[in-house]
């Protein structure tokens, strides 16, 4: 830990401003002086000058220098005046007497000196005392931070407390958030000079505002290791520069304390991955948004030319061509349904998944999802079995579609052609279930348990089913984010495999009768 | 089928950035004997249909030199041509605000040939069937008198609610086109309902339940999830044109 130190006085410290001082000074000698005429005649002084020491003694510890001079002077005269020979004047005869009077002066001004110097001392050590429990406090309060804002703060309330002065912290780095108060008037040099500080340029020693009539702003890194964790300036008005490097030492030791604690928090890092996630973020949206329009619009012409080409009578007339026209726009259906689960899965574990829910009907949900893919289903018998009295559910209908779409979509790739898929949407106890039945595949054991996991794909079908193994992971997001839950149940290896929705039913959803007029 | 019997061929206007879509969509119309008009930017687009007023209007959402809302509003500004819109998955509520303010219908990008043609000859008979003030509407089974505030199944006649009857007719009015649930909770119960979507929901329920044969698999009342109901003419025409797939 740095300690800061008031350098020795270079000169006299005068406070002209405080007369109170010498007066008591005064008043000492004066008290001294008639203690001495009381005991003069009784106990007969030889040294009378001696006794005047003790007031320039008290003022010199009490009170400075100039008190201590002036108890000097006038005890000097006192004892000339009331007690040298002749007595009542300011005339002295005997050299030896005159030798004493000097001797005074000299001792009570050394002394005066001294008693002085110790003075100052004494404050200088209580203050750095001072200083130093501060400082200790502020240690205490660091070592208890857990964010880079705690930090901020604790720098802030410290230094505006210990050098009274406004302390303005000046773009703290986005991990922080604990910028200075918003409406504080920083002027644009002091700004400026934050701003080249972060840019990692050294600090000024001083910036000065305001034209001639100099407002003096102390600016400095937080961390001169790591300039881009913010900045703070402080207001030091129109202090001189002394004054202003006595504070700068405190500032720095302040600094030098928080920036450790930064480093042990790893404020730096965390501030630095804040910004590579930030821009890895955009790349990603980047890609994506280029990834979509690049590959969806050619897509999208070839299925719609494909839809084409299978619609006109020549093609219609011949079953050959008819269904290689019906292959490319299945296949160019696939192919789009793969990237946009690529987009979801991307832009899920970007930005998770944001519902936007209303009252939906559940059999409305069940009823699109199976008709938008009637063509998928086609070579399925799909048998629906939708409860007529279904509760209403407060969710997002549009991503629970896709999700139950995306299930539908895997009941028809892994079952077998003519084999029957069970539709089902029933009130179960305290919850709305929406079910999907095949008779497929089935799970082993080892892939009913890794079925949620991303882009898992069971070993068996690796080969002969296309897929990118994202759309129960999907499901899973969709259905999740919308309060619901997914159970996977199969009976074991080829006997089929039942996925089932379930969400729980709130009050709000039954159905109470409109009023109808 | 029953276009190549008629005489005048009908214009639509595509608007859309991308040649290889307008170069399906000029194929796929000509097809079905349409006159084809093509641009590849909004300003050009709206110049077209000052000019000469296509029948249809096919308008895609991402064009380069305005937004797709702003189009439709310039266009509505002066006529009632039927714009179906052309937009991207997962943007429901820009599907709504388009709907609003005045584009018939959309079509979600990637889409098949026979459902943008489905979905043009609804609007198209629409447009055609509103000025004349046809009084009776058939969607399959059903038969809505709207003049004679009269509902039938199968020719028997439904009991509504006053609530129910005013739901169908809302729908009824716009056949084949996509309703926003906001429109429909206007229609019926009133400006301050707007957002009661739970209200819409059940009335929905209780509706089909009179009007579809299988409630809990309606084929008349269709659900655009997130957007809207519609009355489907289109769905169970496709149904009827099967044969020609």
């Amino acid at each position: 830990m740095r300690v800061h130190l008031v350098g020795w006085p270079s000169g006299l410290t005068v406070r002209p401003a405080d007369p109170y001082p010498a007066l008591a000074a005064l008043l000492l000698v004066a008290l001294v002086t008639g203690i001495l005429l009381l005991l003069n005649p009784l106990v007969g002084f030889k040294h009378i000058s001696i006794v005047y020491l003790i007031p320039v003694m008290i003022a010199a510890t009490r009170w400075g220098t100039v008190p201590a001079v002036i108890a000097a002077i006038a005890g000097f005269g006192c004892a000339d005046f009331f007690f040298y020979p002749p007595l009542y004047t300011f005339v002295v005869y005997d050299p030896q007497q005159i030798l004493d009077l000097v001797l005074f002066v000299i001792v009570a001004l050394v002394t005066g000196y001294l008693a002085n110097n110790l003075r100052r001392q004494a404050e200088v050590a209580r203050r750095h005392e001072g200083d130093m429990r501060d400082l200790h406090a502020f240690s205490r309060r660091l070592a208890q931070c857990e964010s880079a804002a705690d930090i901020y703060a604790a720098i802030e309330d410290h230094l505006s407390r210990t050098v009274r002065r406004r302390v303005v912290l000046i773009g703290a780095a986005s991990g922080g958030g604990a910028a200075g108060p918003p409406g504080a008037a920083v002027p644009d040099l002091v700004r400026r000079e934050a701003g080249d500080i972060a840019a990692g340029r050294n600090p000024r020693r001083f910036t000065v505002t305001g034209g001639s009539s100099g407002n003096l702003w102390l600016v400095r890194p937080v961390s001169a290791r790591t300039p881009e964790l913010g900045t703070i300036a402080i207001d030091l008005g129109g202090e001189s520069r002394a004054a202003a490097d006595d504070i700068t030492g405190h500032v720095d030791a302040v600094l030098a304390d928080a920036a450790e604690t930064l480093d042990r928090l790893d404020v730096a890092t965390a501030i630095h991955d804040a910004k590579l996630r930030a821009e890895t973020n955009v790349l990603r949206d980047a890609l994506i948004g280029s990834v979509s329009h690049e590959l969806r619009t050619p897509l999208a012409s070839i299925l719609g030319a494909a839809s084409v080409i299978a619609g006109a009578p020549a093609v219609t007339q011949d079953p050959r061509l008819a269904s290689l026209a019906e292959l490319v726009r299945d296949e160019a259906e696939h192919l789009d349904s793969d990237i946009q689960n690529l987009l979801d899965a991307t832009r899920i574990t970007a930005q998770g998944v944001q519902p936007k829910r209303e009252w939906a009907d559940p059999t409305d949900i069940v009823n699109v999802a199976v008709e938008r893919r009637r063509r998928r289903l086609a070579d399925h018998r799909i048998e629906m079995a939708l409860s007529a009295d279904l509760p209403l559910l407060h969710v997002d209908p549009v991503l629970l579609e896709q999700a139950l779409g995306q299930i539908l979509g895997n009941a028809a790739k892994y079952s077998p052609p003519g084999s029957t898929i069970w539709v089902k949407a029933y009130r179960g106890v305290d919850r709305v279930v929406m079910s999907v039945q095949d008779q497929g595949a089935g799970l082993t054991a080892d892939e009913h348990g890794r079925l949620g996991e991303r882009s898992f794909r069971g070993r068996r079908h690796a080969f002969t089913i296309a897929g990118s193994g994202l759309g129960m992971w999907i499901a899973q997001a969709f259905v999740g984010a919308n309060g619901g839950t997914i159970d996977t149940s199969s009976e074991g290896e080829g006997r089929g495999t039942t996925v089932a929705f379930s969400f729980p039913i709130s009050d709000a959803g039954e159905l109470q009768d409109v009023d109808d007029d | 089928m029953s276009t190549m019997t008629k005489p005048a061929s009908r214009t639509v206007l595509v608007i859309d950035d991308e040649p290889q879509i307008r170069r399906f969509l000029r194929a796929g119309f000509e097809l079905e004997d349409f006159t084809v008009r093509e641009t590849g930017n909004a300003a050009e687009g709206i110049r077209l249909a000052t000019l000469k007023p296509p029948d249809l209007v096919i308008l895609d959402l991402g064009l380069p030199d305005m937004d797709g809302a702003d189009v439709v509003e310039c266009l509505r500004a002066w006529s009632n041509v039927p714009i179906i819109v052309l937009s991207v998955r997962s943007e429901e509520d820009e599907k709504v605000r388009l709907l609003e303010l005045g584009a018939d219908d959309y079509v979600v990008k990637p889409f098949g040939m026979a459902e943008l043609l489905a979905r043009a000859r609804a609007a198209l008979r629409r447009n055609v069937r509103a000025p004349s003030g046809e009084p009776v509407v058939n969607v399959g089974p059903l038969s809505v008198d709207l003049a004679a505030r009269i509902v039938s199944l199968d020719g028997n006649r439904l009991p509504l609610t006053p609530k129910e009857y005013r739901l169908l007719q809302v729908l009824t009015l716009n056949a084949g086109k996509v309703v926003t649930h906001q429109h429909l909770l206007k229609e019926v119960w009133g400006s301050g309902h707007v957002h009661n979507t739970q209200y819409l929901r059940i009335l929905i329920r209780k509706l089909r339940q009179k009007i579809e044969p299988d409630p809990t698999q309606p084929r008349i009342l269709a659900t655009e999830l997130g957007v809207g109901y519609r009355l489907s003419q289109a769905g169970l025409d496709a149904e009827a044109q099967v044969p020609a797939a």
